[in-house]
């Protein structure tokens, strides 16, 4: 009894020290520019602050076995006095909270956080404000084409792909693996995964599919200022993978309608 | 009284005249190469289209059949399998000395030993590969492969090696044929004399898969990921017939055992008292079982997919199958992998703390729980690659898996409660791999999670949760098997300055190195690239230096370990007072293990002998 209430004290300070340096590290995610990031940082947290007391407890057991329960150096003696085949309390008490802890984190924030993130879409959808962005993700290259603007492939001044995004406004990214500057070759392409590591998540590209990603960018951010803000292809496609990104900005309303201007000045001249 | 089969008709003959005839590796390589080129040269010219090449992709596929039909041909199984099938009289004879590990033999001991010896080929070679990868991600550029693809080669190997010829082989293979057998009371294994074959598939795939990129660097890493393999370069050939006959021998090895534990118990050695490793044996062998033939149909159709060439897993036919297929076996193969760590932590924690397994039922059932929730949560694998409405239920049963898995902490901590627990180091090795492996329990609770996985999938997080999982959960375990076992092994006994400046050299290390992969995850480095933006660099940097300090930390336990094999000091048969029937051999054992078949009378884990017992 006495070790038991030792360590339960232990245990609850213990936890209580770690769960005050969860709370310091607790933005994990380092950069959250969508609200879809900042869902998923607030799931991560969550989990993070549940599975602290469990670290503890076992962490604590182990440091038990170093130190209370090993055998002292002039202990020539044989079997530990103690001998128990089960314990019922323990056992009962171990299987009902890991039961109720799992089940708990699949409602929350499991499914809680996927339905938010499919309500969040089902709205964008609806909202007469969405930006729509198709993506074509081929080897080794991202393509963006803005169809509300007729914008058929949005370059920065060197020629490279851009992604460029209005802040506070609904996006649609529509993710493709062909596009408009090539003929549709069955054997061409592979799967890539469109990655803004500020943005929160991460959508596979699939040959022959098309799939919808969806996004809310709430900071203004560039690639130059900050690296997370980049379109990086996160599966592996082949040996041009690692060179597969290109820049990308999250601007004002107003920058952004300059630069829409700026593109189709571009498109009309070429 | 023996039960060993008379594999062998004694003709009377002095034991020296076979060693006229060549070495028996040697007569394999030479076959093996003799049945390559016969083979290749056969349907080079039976399929002589004015495009192929004396070697093409087909010729080569059944060129490495009749390679590795050589090489098992001439490791001896000629002699003592195929001729004696057709009727001619049996001219083998086990072979005695350190020869006999260089050939094709029946004694499970020895197979044991053939496949540990193999697995610890693969483990440096994938080892090595591993510390390639982290001498090119020092730098932010290319420097030290001259282009990309040598790098995701390198990926591929390491990732290909270590999972299907170390992490799935060594603990089964290895210890399981060496010590299941012993374990159970039984002289024999039930299949001696496959096993003696499939052992040699271990060496054939290894070499298989490593010099697979002679034939062109693919760059899939080791999953073989569809359509980017039907376009890679033709090495990707070998990595699927090195694999294919990698998942041969373990598939082997899974049947040998289940026949073993299952029918080869020594009389009294019920269910309930079977030893917690053949427990653990048995799950991860019906989980081999059940998902080995599903993968290994997979890349059959994968390699048909590339020679003939087809158009399965590409757009007009469909890039998941291959997926969904491969993660398929893909995660039940990590329980392979970690079952029997979790059944070893079971078996050495009460002989370590001379005190009784706690609550060993529902040991038995995370055991089996395990196994048959395994197959439940392969799409997890796939959360960014899937569409959205598909992810729930495989996000409910990913959680829940977390529950029997518990169930190995559960009665591995209630053990060690007021134990009296040596610290040497097999103990610190198994508590090191306890936390090792909470962590990588603990960061799997954020994968499954599918608004963090989001953000998480593809990144160094995922490396450093399976590292941590794998390295952490199999690798100390074994270590800790290693160090447990080696009086038995050896009848010698390690020096504990020595070993645990070892041991506590790799867990530093293995810390130091994987728990930065979580922050470099969430920092923004994602997989499979040796150039990455310029702002992880000095993080990289010095990651490398931990991981290479890691590699010299498990040369040194196995340099120690081999050395302490051969000159170590001499031991008692049962150092540890272990109650399990392998310790009641004589250490190292004999050929035939038992003398008289030992009759069980109670189970291996009660220590309140001598103690009155508290309720």
């Amino acid at each position: 009894m006495k070790d038991a209430v030792k360590f339960g004290v232990i245990w609850v300070i213990l936890s209580a020290i770690l769960e005050w340096c969860v709370y310091l590290v607790r933005h994990m995610f380092y950069t959250t520019a969508t609200i879809q990031a900042v869902d998923g940082q607030h799931a991560a947290d969550f989990i993070f602050y549940v599975v602290t007391p469990i670290f503890a407890f076992v962490v604590l057991m182990l440091i038990f076995g170093f130190t209370q329960f090993r055998r002292r150096r002039n202990d020539k003696g044989g079997n530990s006095p103690h001998q128990f085949r089960t314990n019922r309390a323990f056992v009962g008490i171990w299987i009902g909270v890991s039961l109720v802890v799992n089940l708990f984190l699949f409602v929350h924030p499991t499914a809680s956080a996927m339905e938010n993130y499919w309500n969040q879409s089902v709205e964008y959808q609806k909202s007469p404000n969405l930006l729509v962005v198709d993506v074509y993700a081929r080897q080794w290259q991202w393509m963006y084409s803005y169809p509300q603007y007729g914008i058929a492939n949005a370059v920065n001044s060197a020629g490279n792909g851009e992604l460029v995004l209005p802040v506070d406004r609904p996006v649609q990214f529509v993710l493709r693996s062909y596009d408009f500057n090539h003929y549709y070759d069955v054997e061409a392409d592979v799967i890539h995964s469109f990655w803004i590591p500020a943005f929160g998540w991460k959508t596979d590209v699939i040959p022959g599919e098309t799939r919808y990603e969806y996004a809310y960018p709430t900071e203004l951010g560039s690639t130059a200022e900050n690296q997370m803000f980049r379109v990086q292809c996160a599966e592996v496609c082949g040996p041009g993978h690692p060179y597969m990104y290109t820049g990308m900005k999250v601007v004002t309303a107003s920058q952004f309608s300059a630069w829409i201007q700026k593109q189709k000045k571009l498109q009309s001249s070429s | 009284m023996s039960s060993i089969p008379q594999t062998g008709v004694d003709t009377g003959r002095p034991l020296t005249r076979r060693y006229k005839r060549m070495a028996p590796v040697l007569r394999g390589l030479l076959w093996a190469l003799i049945g390559y080129m016969v083979v290749d040269m056969i349907v080079a010219f039976l399929d002589p289209g004015p495009t192929h090449s004396l070697f093409n992709l087909v010729s080569l596929t059944f060129a490495w059949v009749g390679g590795v039909v050589g090489w098992t041909l001439g490791i001896g199984t000629w002699e003592s399998v195929v001729r004696p099938a057709f009727g001619y009289p049996m001219k083998w004879k086990e072979t005695v000395g350190w020869r006999r590990y260089f050939e094709y033999s029946t004694n499970h001991k020895v197979i044991g030993i053939q496949y540990m010896v193999s697995s610890l080929g693969g483990f440096i070679i994938a080892g090595t590969a591993a510390m390639l990868m982290r001498l090119q991600l020092m730098d932010d550029r290319m420097w030290f492969f001259p282009y990309s693809k040598y790098y995701l080669v390198t990926v591929g190997i390491h990732g290909t090696i270590m999972m299907f010829s170390v992490a799935t082989v060594f603990m089964v293979g290895g210890l399981g044929n060496y010590l299941i057998p012993m374990m159970v009371g039984s002289n024999t294994s039930a299949f001696s004399r496959l096993s003696g074959v499939s052992v040699w598939f271990v060496p054939a795939g290894i070499l298989t898969v490593a010099f697979s990129p002679l034939l062109g660097a693919w760059t899939t890493g080791w999953r073989g990921y569809e359509p980017l393999a039907s376009q890679d370069g033709s090495g990707i050939i070998y990595y699927y017939l090195g694999v294919f006959i990698l998942l041969m021998s373990s598939l082997i090895v899974a049947a040998n055992l289940v026949a073993t534990i299952v029918f080869r118990r020594a009389p009294g050695l019920t269910w309930n008292r079977l030893p917690m490793y053949a427990w653990g044996m048995l799950a991860v062998s019906f989980l081999n079982l059940i998902w080995i033939p599903e993968i290994m149909m997979t890349f059959v159709m994968a390699l048909l997919d590339k020679i003939v060439p087809l158009p399965m897993f590409q757009s007009t036919g469909s890039p998941l199958v291959y997926l969904q297929m491969f993660w398929l076996f893909g995660h039940p193969e990590v329980y392979i992998v970690v079952v029997p760590a979790l059944a070893l932590w079971m078996e050495i924690i009460p002989v370590m703390g001379r005190k009784t397994l706690f609550a060993r039922q529902w040991g038995v059932i995370g055991l089996v729980f395990v196994m048959l929730l395994s197959g439940m949560v392969w799409a997890h694998h796939l959360f960014p690659t899937q569409q959205n409405a598909t992810i729930l239920p495989f996000s409910f049963f990913t959680e829940m898996i977390s529950i029997p898995t518990g169930f190995a902490f559960m009665v591995s901590i209630g053990t060690m409660w007021k134990s009296k627990m040596r610290l040497n180091t097999p103990s610190i090795l198994i508590m090191m791999s306890m936390f090792n492996f909470l962590i990588g329990g603990l960061t799997g609770v954020f994968l499954a999670d599918p608004a963090v996985n989001m953000q998480l999938h593809d990144t160094f997080f995922v490396v450093g949760h399976f590292h941590y999982t794998i390295i952490g959960g199999m690798v100390f375990s074994s270590f800790a098997a290693m160090y447990y076992y080696l009086p038995k092994f050896s009848g010698r006994m390690y020096n504990e300055k020595w070993a645990q400046l070892g041991v506590y050299w790799i867990f530093l290390a293995f810390n130091a190195t994987f728990f930065q992969f979580f922050i470099l995850g969430l920092r923004g480095m994602n997989r499979w690239v040796p150039v990455y933006p310029a702002y992880l660099r000095a993080q990289n940097f010095e990651v490398s230096i931990f991981a290479f300090l890691l590699g010299f930390g498990f040369l040194y336990n196995i340099i120690y370990i081999i050395y302490v094999w051969r000159r170590g000091e001499k031991v008692d048969e049962n150092p540890w007072q272990s109650k399990t029937l392998e310790w009641t051999t004589s250490s190292p054992p004999a050929d035939i293990s038992f003398e008289e078949i030992p009759t069980v009378t109670e189970g291996f884990y009660d220590y309140s002998d001598g103690v009155s017992t508290e309720s």
